[in-house]
């Protein structure tokens, strides 16, 4: 399957910034959890053993092999996720956790890798400098399909990470000015009504809250305003290391997952989060610029589409516990405790890493 | 399978993704402005947020400063460690399920948990609000269990005020409540919702000094409220302690003679003003109102008829009776009336300005001069001086006398009291004043009102043949009156006067109970009409009511005087007969006292 030839144009660099931000990820996890004994750290090191092992699995089957299967682990996906809507446990209010084992796993981020790889598929063929109506039509079936059964669990927040991959997908494929417009009206349309008929109000408020966080600082805005606090209060230099006192004294909400970027904040400050985003952003940068190295346009898909949700996801979350975005329940991919997003993060960068290394493969 | 990717051209493809890579790269950019914004420029706002946000302010309050008698030995009030349960709004999301558990935790009725935190509810939500104190052992024991799925629910600790002696003294200390919105606005230098206040007696007058300075705790808490460590700690400063006038054991004595009776028993020291005893029966026990929450206990005392809770000796107003004759009597010698020597005859009855005018004693006492006029306490006598003194010069001399106004004193609450002129009458009741009103005031009758302690300080005036004092209550205070004008009252006026208290005393006189052996009593009996004679006689089985009020007064010995002592017996019957005796007792006590041989010299 891996030849030696193609083990020397591994992405190492990639690869290198893929483990050192999951390093500083398992930091910030320690230092949250350090007063409790520091056992989250412990299981998200476990974790990212997995996480190593499903990378190098993946680079060492042919990203074609993994594109030929993708329609069908897409469907045993869905199956397997409807299967949960009926049987599932509910974790924080939401069904996605399955319960084998003591570690939780969240089916639907591997899902949206999956999907990525059957966009990547839908598009490996086509030529054409703008997508057509059904192209556009067979995209959203392809994400509608398993984002209306993530957003039956409920889980708002996850459901959105596929927004990316889809318009990533469509934005690659081409859109004119048409559809652009079409779409446009479409989403004002669909955010009216989603506001009158769908969202829930405990969703209305958290937008309203967005728009002035002080108006209800013990309710919905007490998230962004702790979260706030916690970040403005670390100044240039930050508190310390496990010196964060808005996080050690339990202000911030799920410190270890959707606000783990805010004890970043607190505790290492500016300097910090300066040196964390340039940490990061290298790593998108690299996964960018694979984009161009890609030997075929399935790779160029499947890379795009792996660096779009990622940095979706990153984005959303970083603007959002400054305050300048909603709060929705959406990690930073590596930085933020969760065992399966860890494993759909080095499943995407693998496949990444595995359409680099193959480019001058004839197969 | 041939490579298409060698003849294809991505490079649409590849722009696009370039640009949504720009796209990223400016988010980035902005995020990191964003940052920037947050962590730089509103870094000082947020810090002390975050300051706020983790630390808590508790007050740790001062005990009251402990209340001896005079020599310092007596612990009159004192304070002993008691446990409050308080709720803290801040520290919970839903508040009616937290007023619920609450009160299921700590026996309460929800009803009453409810009402204490609306009572509270414009305070800021991390304010805690006692729901309970007097906490037992057992229930701080189920708090403390709670803690931390209550963290909402705290004990505080809190030195209790306590009254070893019980209703001792109670008119003179005073008592404790919870301030109201009224007090919490006078003083917000010093209190807060929850503090206990002193109302009435020294606790209300010397409050201030009493309550000490609070300490202050700053705690690190958690997001829930719960304690994570202290910050800062500033211990609190008690209230020195502070030593009344008053003398244990004469005002044991007092409250002993009253026992069971509605009255007053006044002593001081005539030369000083001290207090050495100030009884005021009924009486009550202020340890029952230290209590936040039992109001049918207070609801029973403010009710209760013969009202406990009032101080009779400043507050109540009663006639003063012959008590007054030795005010007509300077009054008399004073403007030249009468001299030392003059007498009037009393057959037992007269007619003055057309009306009959009748002595106490039916059988008359004949012809008697001032000072057996005031040994006997014949009413003829003053009727003719009240035939011939205006009222205006009775009121002045009264005025000298200190009546009409208030003593001084260092407690809270007394009344001024009333002496009648021309032109109070014109002022109040729109009329003329009749001659026939001043026969009436002659004998201390009429619109004439004193209070005990009043009467206390009169008595101290004459005893010290002029000088007058102020009453008090607190040693170090001054008993000096400032800006009295001479009152140009002879020596020898006086002396008149104390001859004929000294026999009323001594010489079979009507204070003759009061004698004491070799301490020279001088006194003055009383018993006046608490109702017109006319509705005395239509009320046919009136026990109480037909009784007069029993005064009498006194000072002992009668040259250098160390003691007054003022007894009033509501409904007594004769001064002779119930006050008098009292008296004696008092003075009797106060000589064995101070002739004891002391055990330790020097001390």
């Amino acid at each position: 399957m891996i030849d030696r030839a193609q083990l020397r144009e591994i992405d190492w660099v990639l690869v290198a910034l893929t483990v050192l931000n999951s390093l500083v990820g398992l930091l910030l996890i320690y230092s949250v959890s350090a007063a409790s004994g520091g056992g989250l750290a412990w299981k998200q090191l476990i974790w990212m053993a997995a996480a190593l092992a499903v990378f190098f699995l993946t680079i060492s089957i042919d990203y074609k092999m993994w594109m030929a299967f993708a329609p069908y682990i897409y469907i045993l996906f869905l199956i397997f996720m409807a299967a949960l809507l009926l049987f599932g446990r509910t974790v924080a209010g939401s069904r996605s956790w399955i319960g084998f084992a003591s570690m939780g796993g969240q089916p639907s981020e591997i899902a949206k890798i999956v999907v990525v790889l059957v966009l990547a598929r839908i598009f490996a063929e086509y030529r054409a400098s703008y997508a057509t109506t059904g192209m556009i039509a067979l995209s959203f079936a392809a994400v509608g399909a398993p984002v209306g059964l993530i957003l039956l669990q409920p889980d708002f927040g996850t459901a959105m990470c596929f927004m990316p991959i889809l318009f990533g997908a469509l934005i690659l494929a081409g859109l004119t000015k048409k559809t652009v417009a079409v779409f446009l009206l479409g989403a004002v349309i669909a955010g009216v009504a989603g506001w009158a008929f769908f969202l829930k109000d405990y969703q209305k408020k958290r937008i309203e809250v967005m728009i002035n966080p002080s108006q209800d600082p013990r309710g919905a805005g007490y998230h962004v305003l702790q979260s706030q606090i916690a970040i403005g209060s670390g100044g240039l230099t930050g508190k310390g290391f496990l010196k964060g006192t808005q996080s050690g004294l339990k202000f911030l909400p799920a410190r270890h997952t959707d606000f783990v970027f805010a004890v970043l904040g607190e505790e290492f400050g500016f300097i910090g989060i300066t040196i964390v985003l340039g940490f990061y952003f290298a790593m998108l940068a690299r996964m960018f610029r694979s984009v161009g190295k890609s030997r075929d346009r399935a790779g160029i898909y499947v890379t795009f589409l792996a660096a779009a949700v990622i940095s979706f996801q990153f984005l959303v979350n970083v603007l959002m516990i400054v305050g300048l975005l909603p709060i929705t329940g959406i990690p930073i991919p590596l930085l933020s405790y969760g065992g399966s997003s860890l494993l759909a993060t080095y499943f995407a960068i693998g496949l990444v890493v595995n359409v680099k290394m193959r480019r001058f493969a004839n197969v | 399978m041939t490579d298409r990717g060698i003849y294809e051209d991505f490079s649409l493809v590849r722009r696009r993704a370039r640009v949504v890579f720009l796209a990223v790269g400016i988010l980035c950019a902005s995020a990191l402005v964003a940052y920037w914004k947050i962590q730089i420029l509103d870094y000082k706002k947020f810090e002390s947020m975050a300051v706020a946000n983790r630390t808590r302010d508790i007050v740790l309050p001062a005990p009251r400063a402990i209340l001896t008698d005079r020599t310092g030995a007596v612990v009159l009030a004192d304070n002993r460690a008691a446990f409050k349960a308080s709720f803290i709004r801040d520290n919970t999301r839903d508040e009616a399920g937290s007023i619920r558990r609450i009160a299921e935790l700590l026996d309460l009725e929800p009803g009453i948990v409810t009402a204490r935190v609306e009572k509270y509810k414009s305070w800021p939500r991390f304010r805690p609000i006692v729901v309970k104190d007097n906490l037992s052992f057992e229930e701080v024991a189920r708090i403390e269990a709670r803690k931390n799925d209550l963290p909402e629910l705290i004990v505080e600790t809190e030195p209790r005020r306590i009254y070893p002696h019980a209703s001792l003294g109670s008119h003179i200390l005073g008592y404790l409540q919870e301030a109201d919105a009224e007090d919490l606005k006078t003083h917000p230098e010093y209190l807060r919702p929850g503090d206990m206040i002193g109302k009435m007696g020294i606790e209300g007058e010397y409050n201030g000094r009493i309550a000490g300075v609070d300490g202050k705790l700053v705690e690190i808490v958690d997001s829930l409220g719960r304690k994570q460590g202290e910050l800062e700690r500033v211990e609190p400063r008690p209230g020195p302690k502070l030593a009344l006038t008053i003398d244990f054991e004469l005002q044991v004595k007092a409250e002993e003679l009253l026992a069971g009776r509605e009255g007053v028993i006044v002593a001081l020291d005539p030369a000083s003003g001290e207090v050495l005893a100030l009884a005021s029966y009924p009486t009550f026990d202020p340890n029952k109102f230290i209590n936040r929450f039992t109001p049918e206990e207070w609801l029973t005392l403010v009710q209760n008829p013969d009202n406990p809770l009032l101080n009779r000796a400043l507050q109540g107003l009663y006639s003063p009776g012959s008590l007054f004759k030795p005010v007509m009597g300077l009054a008399a010698l004073g403007t030249g009336v009468v001299g030392a020597d003059t007498t009037f005859f009393c057959g037992g009855a007269v007619e003055i300005y057309g009306a009959i005018r009748h002595c106490w004693n039916e059988a008359g006492h004949g012809s008697l001069s001032l000072r057996d006029a005031i040994r006997y306490s014949c009413n003829i006598y003053f009727y003719q001086l009240g035939r011939r003194i205006p009222i205006d010069t009775i009121a002045r001399y009264a005025g000298l006398m200190g009546l009409g106004r208030k003593t001084g004193v260092d407690i809270p609450g007394e009344k001024e009291g009333l002496v009648p002129s021309t032109e109070w009458k014109k002022t109040t009741r729109k009329e003329d004043w009749y001659p026939g009103e001043t026969i009436s005031v002659a004998i201390g009758q009429g619109p004439l009102q004193t209070t005990p302690l009043q009467i206390a300080a009169m008595t101290a005036r004459l005893s010290n043949r002029g000088k007058g004092i102020r009453p008090h209550l607190l040693t170090g205070e001054s008993g000096a009156l400032s800006g009295e004008p001479d009152s140009g009252i002879p020596g020898w006026a006086f002396e008149q006067v104390v001859e004929g208290m000294w026999r009323s005393v001594n010489e079979a006189g009507t204070g003759a109970p009061a004698r004491v052996e070799g301490f020279q009593v001088c006194g003055k009996t009383g018993s006046t009409q608490t109702i017109s004679r006319e509705t005395a006689e239509r009320i046919a089985d009136g026990t109480k009511v037909k009784k007069t009020h029993s005064w009498f007064t006194g000072f002992a010995p009668r040259t250098n005087p160390r003691i007054v002592v003022t007894v009033l017996v509501e409904y007594g019957g004769g001064g002779g007969a119930t006050a008098a005796p009292i008296a004696g007792q008092l003075f009797a006590l106060y000589k064995q006292k101070h002739d004891r041989p002391r055990t330790t010299p020097g001390n």
